[in-house]
């Protein structure tokens, strides 16, 4: 049992130039989050994870005090030309827009903003009460990214037992486009804990497409709510394909507030022994004649677990409401595990809604015609593992982001 | 090149093969025919090495038995079987299958890989060949494929990798009367004193274009008559039912 949790109102006492109201803010979360501790299935959101006895079982203490840790330099990717945030362990240590129009874009440490509702995810909570650090991003109107904007996501070696959380923010004006790639690049060989809470907002017209990655393994535990807001005619695309790691939880609410306003989520996973992956999505239509699509394609091998929660909710104004929800997986062993529960909350009445879930092995007949032509069980089950996954994959037009992608899925995919 | 004795094949408890005796030596086209639910499909499937059969009796192919021999092994020892229904595999591009099938075969006889350059040009010059547009080969794997380029794409496949036994399973059913003769042409290119073809099919027309040097009458499991090329013909007239 984990006893340990260093967190008390004292350390919020720590925090550097505190307002009368920020500290209430946090302290009123602490409280909440302390009432319920980790979060266990009891809890809607986490259905199908206890996530308490994850902790419990994997930590014998955690500690909340802020890290800073400092590094000399890391290696960028040469796949492709891009412009960089760089976080440590969460914190905002550099940034670089050489390709962009400097004065358009501005980046800042975490945006202290606390119009938070009281959340009733324990873990954000959590973060509400103790987040001090992350990054802010907003661009200007009328400015498009020339080139994809890379954040790496590092963590270091010397954050063990901790729990780090973060706050990040990014604004995007009226008319303007964004393209990110989140990379998450883990040095750290113990174990830790990542809670972050994003808040994404996107004017009228405005465009951004998200998309997440990780160099290699990692022992890290993530959880990661996205808070997406969406004015007239702005369009949002997430794409997940960071698997590889002991726990993940990637958890969207995308709010589609004004009319046209578009929203993918997107996934292709492959996971392997002891790897939790979960996506946990809540699309909210608000709004008349807006786009929701969301396909979910994870490979699961033995020992690995996958859980999928999908809402989609449509209000009773949101008229030619077009909501579309797939979740699919391929189980390549009887221990693994798949749970998915896809829910639609409909008040409208001229909607087009449809929502499906899948899971199933490898097919026997296409494995057997794929060894007629001479290839071995495995490579033809690796080809049909990448046919299943490629599907979200063709999603990226980029063509060197798509081929990065694509190499980095296959590399998993051939240690299997 | 194949030689089987008393053949017995049986799934789910049903017996399809009763006792089939078969010989075709290097360079010869045998043709079988026969009703539907025969089991021409059946005996197809087990010379490939598919799973899930119970078998008896002998198979033997270049003077060695079949019977530990998996599936993809047989494929790299030159057995190629064109199916009667090409599956439709999502997500995997046609060409890529192509060339990593062609390679795994290539690296099993312990020959050179063949690079991407140099794989492109073979496949344009018999997807040529064979009447087949190119713009296919970059699709998915028989995804969205008519029925006549399914069956194209499997000749195609035979071409490229070049098999000792060809198997080719009603691969004449569906095609128009030009795409007929483009495969059969295929098939003829590739006739000579080594290579041997095993050519299931309900019609004597594509007898016509590829001039067997046995028909075999398949029915009920066994192999009930042997003839030449006017066997074909004779059937044509009279159908199955007066051979019983
Ligand atoms: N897996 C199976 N389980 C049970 N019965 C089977 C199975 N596979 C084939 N059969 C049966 O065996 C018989 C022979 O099938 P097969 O496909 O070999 O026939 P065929 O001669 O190729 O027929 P066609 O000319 O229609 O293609 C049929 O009656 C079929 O229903
Ligand atoms: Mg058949």
């Amino acid at each position: 049992m984990m006893q340990n949790l260093e967190i008390n109102f004292k350390q919020i006492d720590k925090i550097k130039k505190i307002t009368k109201e920020e500290k209430n803010f946090r302290i009123k979360n602490l409280e909440s989050f302390k009432a319920s501790g980790f979060p266990n299935k009891r809890q809607e959101d986490w259905k199908f994870t206890d996530f308490k006895s994850i902790v419990d079982s994997n930590f014998k203490e955690l500690d909340a005090q802020r890290v800073s840790s400092n590094i000399n330099k890391i290696d960028l990717l040469k796949n492709f030309e891009h412009n960089y945030v760089l976080l440590v362990n969460g914190n905002l240590h550099s940034s670089n827009f050489d390709y962009e129009e400097k004065s358009k874009i501005r980046i800042n440490n975490y945006d202290k903003s606390i119009d938070y509702e009281i959340s009733k995810n324990p873990l954000i909570c959590l973060n509400h009460a103790l987040a001090e650090n992350g990054y802010s991003l907003e661009i200007d109107k009328n400015y498009k990214f020339k080139k994809v904007l890379v954040i790496y996501n590092l963590f270091t070696k010397d954050i063990k037992n901790k729990i780090l959380n973060n706050k990040n923010k990014i604004k995007i004006n009226e008319n303007s486009e964004l393209h990110v790639i989140e990379y998450t690049i883990n040095e750290s060989k113990s174990k830790f804990i990542n809670n972050v809470y994003e808040n994404i907002i996107l004017e009228k017209n405005s465009k951004f497409k998200n998309l997440f990655m990780q160099n290699n393994k990692s022992d890290g535990f993530f959880h990661k709510f996205i808070k997406n807001k969406l004015s007239l005619n702005a369009d949002i695309s997430n794409l997940i394909f960071s698997s590889g790691l002991k726990f993940n939880k990637i958890d969207i609410e995308c709010d589609l507030v004004e009319e046209n306003s578009k929203c993918n989520i997107l996934s292709a996973l492959f996971l392997k022994k002891n790897e939790h992956q979960e996506i946990k999505t809540l699309v909210n239509h608000l709004a008349p004649n807006c786009k929701s699509n969301q396909k979910i394609k994870k490979v699961l091998s033995s020992g690995s677990k996958g859980v999928y929660q999908g809402k989609i909710y449509v209000k009773d104004i949101a008229q030619k409401t077009d909501a579309y929800q797939l979740s699919k997986a391929l189980l390549l062993d009887d221990n693994a595990e798949f749970n998915s529960k896809p829910e639609l909350e409909i008040y409208a009445d001229d909607v087009k809604c449809s929502h499906g879930s899948s899971s199933g092995n490898i097919d026997q007949d296409s494995l057997y015609y794929l060894m007629t032509r001479g290839l071995s069980r495995k490579d033809s089950s690796k080809l049909l593992i990448k046919g299943f996954l490629n599907e979200v994959i063709e999603f990226i037009k980029n063509p060197s982001i798509k081929k990065f992608i694509e190499t980095n899925l296959e590399y998993q995919i051939n240690e299997y | 090149m194949l030689e089987i004795k008393n053949l017995q094949a049986s799934i789910n408890n049903k017996t399809i093969l009763k006792g089939l005796n078969l010989t075709i030596k290097p360079g010869e086209l045998h043709a079988i025919m026969g009703p539907n639910g025969s089991g021409k499909s059946t005996l197809a499937n087990v010379l490939s090495g598919k799973s899930g059969y119970e078998i008896s009796g002998d198979v033997n192919y270049e003077g060695k038995s079949l019977k530990k021999v998996s599936v993809e092994e047989r494929a790299q020892r030159g057995i190629f079987l064109a199916f009667q229904y090409p599956l439709e595999i999502p997500g995997v591009n046609t060409n890529n299958f192509l060339k990593t099938s062609l390679n795994s075969i290539r690296k099993s006889k312990g020959k050179k890989e063949l690079d991407t350059l140099t794989f492109l040009k073979l496949v344009k010059e018999k997807a040529s060949e064979l009447g087949i547009n190119e713009k296919i080969l970059s699709r998915q794997l028989n995804v969205g494929f008519s029925g006549g380029e399914k069956k194209k794409n499997e000749i195609l496949q035979m071409k490229i990798l070049d098999p000792n036994l060809s198997i080719l399973d009603e691969t004449d059913s569906g095609l128009d009367i030009d795409a007929l003769k483009t495969i059969a042409s295929g098939v003829n290119s590739s006739r000579d004193s080594k290579k041997s073809f095993l050519v299931i099919t309900h019609y004597q027309r594509l007898l016509e274009y590829i001039k067997p040097d046995f028909v075999h009458v398949l029915s009920n499991g066994k192999i009930i008559k042997t003839g030449c090329g006017e066997l074909a013909e004779e059937l044509e007239k009279t159908g199955y039912q007066k051979l019983n």
